[in-house]
């Protein structure tokens, strides 16, 4: 087939590898406030564009880079272009930011800023965000689009004029074909985002970057929002401690096994 | 804590400028009078620790936004806390290394990151160690020395070399040189080789706190799991981190703590280690900042008006480990020691911290070469240092700069006078 044009949907997070320290919940403000990590690009859409830069090499053609958020981090999405892609569009708002928007206006949006640069024949996303995990973006993008959508791939190749996706299932996967244009969700086995070299992320800054606004696209986010969160709550930690007594090693060895059935831990 | 939480700190800069000098008690002459790497070269008061304040109270204060240049000046700084000793002479109401930290964590939680130090850190969650080297050769470099694998054979002793003596070349023999020593005096030592990790303080100071953290709890766990009792590192960053940012952090490592100069001071002390020939050699002593002011105890965090904070928890630079490497130097025969001018708390730092040679290398290696001036104005034939990162920044600018200077570690001229070793080619062997 002829050269694909791929765009990648890629979420700005909070490091999601940082310490619990570093994830202080605002009860108030409904809001989880990073401390001390970066952001970075959720890794499942790491995995998105990893694939999406293996498609290019074997077939060739472009990957656009999309982000919808607020305070979007230039060095990050550099980073991220710098890896293989070609262009790089934002549409960085204080509207959108990742705390407001639920996956309905996500999709919403992306929708818009889709049909506004136009012409892609396969899109590809995490199969979920780091910081929500709820995994309805992608799906919801592929239904206001109307295109066939393949969730969790593990692997992606061309097939004709179409794809052949390999989807992950518990307990081994599933094979798809579709034709294109089409959505992929991409999970983890697909492989880890390639690391770029210092010099492709100083290169990166001559790439194209282009600015969307949501007055351009004609969406407004809080309108298509579904979702109300009502309270935020820290997870509570409970700690038990309990010592088992015995008068040897090997007594206090039985007995423990003996509380580990009761508690149904063994 | 974050940038808002110094505010009193960063209010009560009275921009007198101090932070750029070596204390004034303490000027021995204007040519080394100056204390501050980043404000000396680009002399601009934006780079000072003052100047750095006031940006931070002006974003704080939501009259200014962090942008691409306000980053910049804030990551040209080495962090080696000369700024914080000069203020804090004449002053006890402000901790201005703490406000550089945080307005590094500020950089990184608002996306505005460095690109070399992304990768830096990206490194390190890749193979636990801060250049991207592969993590199970990490203890190539003590291949066939006599010391015990300290993930089974329970040492007493583990001996943490650090990322940058583990995979630095050059500097092998150097360590190589020091495990050499600590077996010579009898100490049952151990290496963790492969299993050894990045203690996660050079994370720390790019603003990565929270994966700073991360590598704290994961070292806290592999050194109980050697059951060693004692910790001795040959790094200066690694004791700064363990020392000062692990208790910072609420982090035990539960461990009798060493950095190598402090132990062998310790095993010469207790008739250990006998340092008996002579090494003729007219030798000055750089103090690395990590083993001087910046590794001062952790003395717990004063919440309220810090003019009422007691004297025992400010710090003040004048703990840091000064003494012992100078002692070891003096018991060595042969050795003078001449000092420069730049000592101890108010010590020019050599240029490599605070990811100044990651992103910066130029700058880095005109600061180290400042150093080397001050160290040839002494008349010393070689510079002396105790931390690999000093070693390796001062061993290129000497080879940049075409300096008649000789660098060693301090380990390597005790080795030498153990009758370990012998010195060729500018190093122990």
């Amino acid at each position: 087939m002829s050269e694909l044009n791929m765009l990648v949907c890629v979420k700005q997070v909070p490091d999601p590898e940082g310490p619990p320290s570093a994830f202080e919940v605002d009860r108030e403000a409904r809001r989880v406030i990073p401390k001390g990590i970066p952001p970075v690009l959720s890794p499942f859409d790491e995995n998105a564009l990893e694939a999406a830069i293996r498609l290019k090499e074997e077939h060739g053609g472009s990957v656009t880079l999309l982000s919808v958020g607020s305070g979007l981090s230039r060095a990050v999405m550099l980073k991220a272009l710098a890896s293989g892609a070609d262009r790089l569009v934002l549409l960085d708002d204080p509207a959108c930011d990742r705390e407001k928007l639920d996956a309905q206006a996500t999709a919403a949006v992306l929708a818009a800023a889709v049909r506004s640069l136009g012409g892609f024949d396969l899109i590809l996303t995490g199969r979920q965000a780091a910081d929500t995990n709820a995994g309805q973006v992608g799906l919801g993008l592929a239904e206001m689009l109307g295109i066939p959508a393949v969730p969790f791939a593990r692997k992606v190749e061309v097939k004709g004029a179409g794809i052949r996706v390999e989807s992950v299932l518990p307990d081994g996967y599933a094979v798809y074909e579709a034709e294109l244009p089409a959505l992929v969700t991409v999970s983890h086995e697909v492989g880890d985002l390639r690391y770029p070299s210092l010099m492709a992320i100083k290169q990166a800054k001559s790439l194209p970057v282009e600015e969307l606004t949501l007055t351009g696209l004609g969406v407004d986010p809080a309108s298509e929002t579904r979702l109300e969160l009502v309270s935020l709550v820290p997870p509570s930690r409970e700690r038990r401690c309990r010592l088992v007594e015995a008068d040897s090693p090997e007594e206090a060895g039985a007995r423990l096994a003996e509380l580990l059935r009761e508690e149904k831990i063994l | 804590m974050a940038l808002q939480d110094y505010l009193r700190d960063m209010e009560g800069c009275s921009r007198c400028s101090s932070c750029k000098w070596v204390p004034f008690n303490q000027v021995k002459s204007w040519r080394f009078a100056k204390n501050c790497p980043s404000v000396t070269r680009h002399n601009l008061h934006a780079f000072s620790g003052s100047g750095k304040m006031i940006m931070g109270l002006s974003m704080v204060s939501g009259r200014s936004e962090l942008n691409d240049t306000v980053t910049e000046i804030i990551y040209r700084c080495q962090l080696c806390g000369a700024c914080d000793t000069a203020c804090k002479v004449y002053r006890d109401d402000i901790d201005l290394m703490d406000v550089l930290l945080a307005l590094r964590a500020h950089c990184v939680e608002q996306g505005q990151l460095i690109p070399e130090h992304m990768l830096t850190i990206d490194a390190l969650k890749r193979e636990d160690n801060v250049f991207g080297e592969p993590k199970a050769r990490r203890g190539d470099w003590a291949e066939g020395l006599d010391v015990k694998d300290a993930v089974g054979e329970k040492p007493q002793v583990l001996f943490h070399a650090g990322c940058r003596y583990s995979y630095d070349p050059d500097l092998r023999e150097t360590v190589r040189g020091a495990v050499r020593l600590l077996r010579s005096a009898g100490v049952d030592l151990g290496i963790a080789g492969a299993d050894e990790a990045c203690c996660g303080g050079r994370a720390f100071e790019l603003g990565y706190q929270g994966e700073s953290e991360n590598f704290a709890d994961d070292m806290v766990s592999r050194v109980k799991a050697t059951g060693a009792s004692v910790l001795v590192t040959a790094c200066s960053d690694c004791y700064a981190a363990f020392n000062y940012l692990y208790p910072r952090m609420g982090k035990e490592l539960g461990v009798e703590l060493y950095h190598i100069t402090q132990y062998l001071e310790k095993l010469a002390g207790e008739g250990r280690l006998r340092l008996r020939q002579r090494v003729p050699k007219l030798v000055t002593w750089h103090d690395p900042c990590h083993l001087g002011r910046k590794s001062e105890p952790f003395t717990g965090e004063w919440k309220g008006d810090k003019l009422l904070r007691p004297v025992t928890m400010k710090r003040t630079g004048k703990k840091g480990v000064y003494d012992a490497p100078r002692n070891v130097l003096k018991s060595i025969p042969g050795i003078e020691l001449v000092e420069m001018e730049r000592i101890k708390g108010y010590a020019w730092c050599c240029g490599a911290g605070g990811g100044v040679l990651e992103a910066f290398p130029e700058f880095a290696a005109w600061t180290a070469a400042e150093r080397i001036e001050e160290a040839l104005a002494t008349g010393a034939e070689a510079l002396v240092t105790s931390c690999p990162w000093c070693l390796r920044i001062f061993r290129d600018a000497v080879e940049e700069t075409g300096a008649l200077l000789e660098v060693y570690d301090l380990t390597e001229l005790a080795l030498v006078s153990a009758g370990e070793g012998v010195l060729a080619g500018g190093a122990a062997r």
